[in-house]
C-alpha cells in the first residue's frame, strides 16, 4: 500500500511555440488500498502522469509523493508497449528489474509467468512471442517485484478480449489478495467500472475535470445489471463534461 | 495421428511448434551445407584459372603456378621468418587498432554535444576519405623505419569508423528501455550491462569491423615505404628481387591470415553475442 500525493502539479514540454502542456495544476490524493482508473481523451496528459510519478519525467512546477510507510515507495509499471530488453531471455528480463538475484527471486518470476500463462517460455527471446504474449510478459514483470504501488498504462488494450478478461480477473485478485495500490490508465469505461473504486477524469490540456467514486460491491460481472447502469451513468458524465473541448 | 486429436489445444499447440522449429532447423543446416558448397567450388574454380593461366596466357615465371606458389610458402614456413614478420605487423595492428578503438569510442561519445560535433566533424569525414596511400607517405617520412609511423597511420585511418558508428549507436539509444528501467529503479551499472551495452553492440562490431579492415590494409602499405619488419616490408624485397614466387606467396599468407581473423574470430565472437537474433530469425 502506498499514498500518493501530487499537488500543482505543471508539466511541460519543449519551450516557446513549441511549448505543449501535458499536465495543468492537478491535484491528487490516492491513499491506501484502491484501485484508481485514470480515463480521458488521448493527449490529455495520463501516460504522462504515470511517468512523473515514476520519476521517468520531471515535473516543471509541483509536487509529487509516493510514500509507503514513511518510505519512497517502489513502484511497479505496465506500459502501453511491452519494453522488453529484445536481447534478453523472457525470464532475464524479469530478473533484470530485481536488485536480488536470489533462488527466492527466480522462484518468484517462474511463478509470476505462470499466473500470465507462459511458464514454459522462460527461455526463449521476446522476439519468439507474439506482441499479446510479450504484453503480459511485461505484466509479469511488473508484478514480480510485487511494488508498493502498481502504475498501469493501458495495459490490456493491445490484447485480445479473451486474454484481456483473464488478465482482469488476475488483477483483481491480486490487488485484493495484496492490498497494494494500483492507478490504472484506461480508454476504456466498461473496464475502469469493472475494476476500480475512483475514476478520475482527465480532459484535454491536462486537467482533471471529475472524480468519480463507484460503490458496487466485487467482484464486478460486467454482464450484471448493476455493472451496466454504472458504466452508462459515467458516460452519460463524460458527454455533460465535454472533454474534448480546450 | 491419434496422439495429436487426443491433445488439449495447448498440448497441440506445443507440439506444432516443435515440429516447426525442428523444421526450420533442418532447412537451415541444409542451406548453410549448400552455401560451403558454393564457396569451396569457388576456391576450386579459381585455382584452377590460376593454374590454366599460368604457362599459357602468362609465362609461369610471371604468374607462378598454384603449386609453385605452395612449394614457397612451405619454404617461408621453414624459415622462420614467417613468424618474425607477421607478429611484428600483428603487433603494431594490434596496438594502433586499440588506440584507435579508444579514441574513437572517445570521440564518439564526445560528439553528442553539438558544439564538440562542430568541432570533430570536418576532422572525422576528412581522415575517414584520406587515402591510406597519403598515410603511409607521410608517417613514413616523419617517422622513417620505427614502428611509431605505422601506428600513427593506423590511428589516423580508422578511428573515424568507429567514431561514426558509436555515435549512430548513441543517437539511437533505446529511450523507451531506458525509461522502463528507470521506472523499476536499475541500478546506473546494469542499465549499462543490460541495457545500453547490448543496444551499442551491433554498431561497436560494425565500427571494428570496417576500422580493422582499413588498419590492415594502412599497415601493409606503410610497412612498404617506410619499414625493415612486417609483411609489406617483405612484400617490397621480393618486389625488388623479381621474385614473383616470393610475393605471391606472402600475398597469399596475407590473404589466409585475414580470412582467419575475419570468419573465425570476428564472427565466432559475433555469434556469441547476437545470439538473441539467431533465434528470433528462426522463429
Ligand atoms: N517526451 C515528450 N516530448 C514532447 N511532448 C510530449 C512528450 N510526452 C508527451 N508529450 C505530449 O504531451 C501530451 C500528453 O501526452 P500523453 O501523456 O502521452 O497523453 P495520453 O497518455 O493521455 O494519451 C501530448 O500532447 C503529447 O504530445
Ligand atoms: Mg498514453
Amino acid at each position: 500500500m502506498a499514498d500518493i500525493r501530487v499537488e500543482h502539479l505543471h508539466k511541460e514540454f519543449g519551450t516557446g511555440v513549441e511549448k505543449v502542456v501535458a499536465l495543468d495544476d492537478v491535484n491528487l490524493d490516492v491513499s491506501g488500498h484502491v484501485f484508481v482508473s485514470v480515463v480521458g481523451p488521448s493527449g490529455c496528459g495520463k501516460s504522462t502522469l504515470l511517468n512523473v510519478l515514476t520519476g521517468i519525467e520531471n515535473p516543471t512546477r509541483g509536487k509529487v509523493e509516493i510514500t509507503h510507510e514513511g518510505r519512497d515507495a517502489f513502484p511497479g509499471y505496465v506500459f502501453q508497449s511491452p519494453r522488453l530488453l529484445p536481447w534478453r531471455s523472457v525470464m532475464d528480463n524479469l530478473i533484470f528489474v530485481h536488485k536480488d538475484r536470489s533462488k527466492e527471486t527466480r522462484e518468484r518470476c517462474r511463478r509470476y509467468l505462470g499466473m500470465v500463462g507462459l511458464e514454459d517460455r522462460g527461455s526463449k527471446y521476446p522476439g519468439e512471442l507474439s506482441g499479446g504474449m510479450q504484453q503480459r510478459v511485461g505484466i509479469a514483470r511488473a508484478f514480480s517485484t510485487e511494488p508498493d504501488v502498481l502504475f498501469m498504462d493501458e495495459p490490456f488494450s493491445h490484447l485480445d478480449a479473451i486474454t484481456a478478461r483473464s488478465l482482469r480477473r488476475e488483477l483483481h485478485d491480486m490487488w485484493k489478495a495484496t492490498k497494494k495500490t494500483v492507478l490504472f490508465v484506461t480508454h476504456d469505461v466498461g473496464e475502469a467500472v469493472e475494476l476500480s473504486n475512483r475514476i478520475v477524469v482527465f480532459a484535454k490540456g491536462g486537467t482533471i475535470k471529475d472524480d468519480i467514486t463507484v460503490d458496487l460491491p466485487f467482484p464486478r460481472d460486467p454482464a450484471d445489471q448493476d455493472v451496466a447502469i454504472a458504466k452508462a451513468d459515467v458516460l452519460r458524465k463524460f458527454e455533460e463534461l465535454d472533454l474534448i473541448a480546450t | 495421428m491419434a496422439k495429436t486429436l487426443d491433445a488439449s489445444p495447448d498440448q497441440l499447440q506445443k507440439i506444432t511448434h516443435g515440429q516447426e522449429t525442428r523444421v526450420a532447423a533442418r532447412k537451415k543446416r541444409l542451406r548453410a551445407v549448400k552455401r560451403w558448397g558454393w564457396r569451396i567450388a569457388g576456391y576450386v574454380f579459381f585455382l584452377l584459372l590460376w593454374d590454366v593461366a599460368s604457362g599459357t596466357l602468362m609465362s609461369d615465371r610471371l604468374l607462378v603456378p598454384p603449386a609453385g606458389v605452395a612449394r614457397e610458402i612451405g619454404e617461408i614456413f621453414q624459415s622462420g621468418d614467417l613468424w618474425m614478420h607477421l607478429s611484428s605487423t600483428l603487433q603494431k595492428i594490434g596496438i594502433g587498432f586499440t588506440l584507435a578503438f579508444f579514441l574513437g569510442t572517445t570521440i564518439g561519445l564526445l560528439t553528442q554535444s553539438r558544439w564538440w560535433e562542430a568541432f570533430f566533424k570536418d576532422w572525422v569525414t576528412s581522415t575517414m576519405t584520406t587515402p591510406g596511400l597519403v598515410y603511409a607517405l607521410v608517417v613514413g617520412v616523419i617517422f622513417g623505419f620505427s614502428p611509431i609511423g605505422p601506428i600513427v597511420a593506423i590511428v589516423f585511418a580508422s578511428f573515424s569508423y568507429v567514431t561514426v558508428n558509436v555515435a549512430e549507436g548513441i543517437r539511437a539509444l533505446p529511450k523507451d528501455l531506458i525509461d522502463m528501467s528507470k521506472a523499476f529503479r536499475v541500478s546506473p551499472g546494469s542499465r549499462l550491462r543490460n541495457v545500453i551495452f547490448p543496444h551499442l553492440a551491433p554498431y561497436l562490431f560494425t565500427g571494428v569491423r570496417y576500422g580493422f579492415s582499413i588498419a590492415w590494409k594502412v599497415t601493409v602499405l606503410t610497412e612498404v615505404f617506410a619499414s625493415n619488419k612486417g609483411i609489406g616490408f617483405i612484400m617490397r624485397v621480393e618486389f625488388q628481387l623479381f621474385s614473383m614466387a616470393g610475393l605471391l606467396a606472402w600475398i597469399s599468407i596475407f590473404f589466409i591470415l585475414m580470412l582467419f581473423l575475419e570468419k573465425g574470430i570476428l564472427q565466432f565472437i559475433e555469434q556469441r553475442f547476437f545470439r538473441w537474433r539467431q533465434e528470433v530469425k528462426l522463429a
